[in-house]
């Protein structure tokens, strides 16, 4: 396996011993990225309960207003193939939707299943438009776009102006369904498009669905509330994991000089964030490069060099993935489990050692 | 009074949930000053950041804050505390009663889910002043909350009950609104988005969500007893009462019972 420190190669073992030295010595280490198979999420966790650490994940920002909103008013979401088979009517929410795999599948096949087989699909969009049949700009912005929806469905607006238009197709659909990204349209946003799907689910069918998620973030979420009953943003400086968003955003965390060492995961390739080479970071990654961190370890990508259990958008839910391509790559896995059986046997630091 | 001094600033987030007069009044020197406050594996213990002297009184004063201070006077029932300088986040959140002054700045989530008391931020508050922590039912409940900077966005997101008064404030302020009161001398833009009960008395304003809808000029008791109410408070903002007001209702997209009066 490949891997560097400090930019020279060098062996696994000693990449290992210099990962858990910079771990060891770090007064709040952090775990970021997470973008990896479940067995090494939970490798993550395992390793971050060891530390102290608190973990944050690749794509927390919209994760983040999905849960945000679900926690206040819950949801009503549909799953891909269930918009594919059923939906007559599709909302997209913004300009990110229009990019989704799933929008082509959408606009290639007619509804197939339920009360609204074998009639056309339509698509309305709000903001952004490509080949909408009912386009509203939006220059308010998302969530209030949305909320001028809600407005209409809930017949505190009336009249035959566009988002009239688009709420009247919305509420005579047999199956609406409503797109969009929730990094792109905000907790607010959120809140108000789950408001609008349950206005229209009070005389039709109607659910959101979310698409454009970054790295292995939906899986990140139900396996961090299986661990420690929180989601993903938890820390275990104090032993126990504590859940807050705010505390625990990596991002924050650097640029306030709390955090003093990030393991960067992302055994799943994700876009590496600008602040990694701010502190000095330990990288475990799948497209390894020797610059990326101050300790790279490359490791195998989860259904390409091995088997995994990763996020299958296309069931939305945790599927097992075989190996595509097979290789003697580590597993980020074993690579975390070796680093915590390393930091566990040289005791990292006690929380009764002075401090100021 | 007794008092905590700075000495130095603390190298990690510290957590005062549980220092407060109340808290100290039983303990001695050395066991407050071994009191762990601390956030990470390493720790920290309330002696080494700040020195302590108590004299068993229901007042408190924090010489010398620091933007990693999280939680100060957080459920506070009772008694005083004065920070001389900044503070982190969630200031006073769950406070029953008492009194709080900041002569600094304010981290975000101040007087998130505070029930009663007074909070007082001399400088500027984060975003979510007021506001509702991640899965709370509701930001401020109860308790009177004076900003005389300028707050961040989603000042007041989804109180519940109490008084909000802010110099200025950014965008989405009083956003989600469940009930209570909010004034301000500006707000940014899309004040009061998604609202469904509550008050909003603002001076100055950006863009106006379309689901609010303008219901005319009122000349209201309601808003004499209002202004009288906020006069203790802040007399520049029970001024605005007294300027000509709009009032636009809203937001449609919910139950549209909360109002935003808005002095010309």
């Amino acid at each position: 396996m490949a891997a560097w420190v400090k930019g020279g190669a060098t062996g696994a073992d000693t990449a290992i011993e210099a990962a858990a030295a910079l771990l060891a010595k770090a007064r709040a280490p952090v775990i970021a990225g997470l973008s990896a198979d479940v067995a090494a999420i939970r490798a993550a966790y395992d390793l971050a309960g060891r530390i102290g650490a608190s973990v944050d994940t690749a794509g927390s920002f919209g994760t983040y207003a999905e849960l945000g909103a679900l926690s206040r008013v819950g949801a009503l979401t549909t799953t891909p193939a269930e918009a594919v088979g059923r939906a007559d009517v599709v909302l997209v929410v913004g300009a990110a939707p229009w990019q989704a795999s799933l929008l082509e599948r959408l606009i290639d096949a007619k509804p197939t299943r339920g009360r609204a087989a074998g009639s056309e699909r339509a698509f309305l969009a709000l903001g952004a438009n490509a080949t909408a049949s009912l386009a509203w700009p939006a220059e308010g912005g998302l969530p209030e776009a949305v909320g001028v929806l809600r407005a209409y469905a809930r017949d505190h607006l009336a009249g035959d102006a566009l988002p009239g238009q688009i709420a009247a197709r919305l509420a005579a659909a047999q199956y609406g369904v409503l797109l969009y990204d929730p990094a792109e349209l905000g907790e607010a946003g959120i809140e108000m498009l789950q408001g609008l799907a349950m206005a229209l689910s009070e005389t039709t069918r109607c659910f959101t669905l979310a698409v454009g998620g970054v790295g292995q973030d939906r899986a990140v979420v139900p396996v961090s509330a299986w661990l420690t009953g929180q989601a993903p943003r938890s820390g275990f400086g104090r032993r126990v994991p504590e859940h807050d968003p705010w505390r625990f955003d990596a991002a924050r965390q650097v640029a306030a000089g709390e955090a003093d060492a990030v393991l960067w995961l992302a055994a799943v390739p994700v876009a590496r964030p600008d602040w990694l080479s701010a502190v000095p970071s330990v990288a475990l990654v799948a497209e390894a490069e020797a610059q990326a961190a101050e300790v790279v370890i490359s490791v195998g990508q989860p259904g390409r060099d091995h088997g995994g259990v990763l996020w299958n958008e296309q069931r939305a839910a945790l599927t097992f993935w075989p190996a595509s391509a097979p290789s003697n790559m580590p597993s980020a896995a074993t690579v975390l489990g070796a680093l915590t059986e390393r930091l566990a046997a040289g005791q990292a630091a006690s929380r009764s050692e002075p401090a100021c | 009074m007794s008092t905590l001094t700075l000495r130095a600033a603390p190298p990690e987030r510290i957590d005062f949930l549980n220092i407060n007069p109340l808290a100290l009044r039983g303990l001695s020197q050395g066991e407050a000053e071994r009191l762990e406050v601390g956030t990470t594996r390493t720790g920290v213990r309330l002696g080494d950041c700040f020195a302590v002297a108590l004299d068993g009184s229901d007042s408190l004063t924090i010489e010398g804050g620091h933007e990693r201070l999280d939680r100060v006077g957080a459920s506070l029932s009772a008694g005083t505390i004065r920070v001389t300088g900044d503070v982190g986040q969630r200031l006073g959140a769950g406070m029953a009663g008492g009194s709080l002054t900041v002569t600094g700045h304010a981290g975000p989530y101040a007087a998130s889910g505070a029930t009663g008391g007074t909070i007082t931020v001399e400088g500027d508050a984060g975003d979510y002043a007021g506001g509702a922590v991640y899965a709370a039912k509701a930001g401020l409940d109860g308790a009177t909350l004076i900003i005389r900077g300028t707050a961040g966005a989603h000042l007041g997101d989804r109180m519940r009950r109490g008084t909000i008064v802010a110099g200025r404030a950014g965008a989405f302020a009083g956003s989600r609104m469940i009930a209570g009161t909010l004034a301000a001398l500006a707000v940014g833009d899309h004040p009061g988005l998604g609202m469904r009960r509550g008050t909003l008395v603002i001076g100055a304003h950006g863009r106006m969500a379309q689901t609010f809808v303008e219901t005319g000029a009122h000349d209201l008791v309601f808003l004499r007893l209002l202004a009288t109410a906020l006069r203790g408070l802040s007399p520049e903002h029970a001024a605005l009462l007294g300027r000509p007001l709009r009032r636009y209702s809203g937001d449609l997209a919910t139950i549209a019972k909360g109002e935003i009066w808005v002095a010309a």
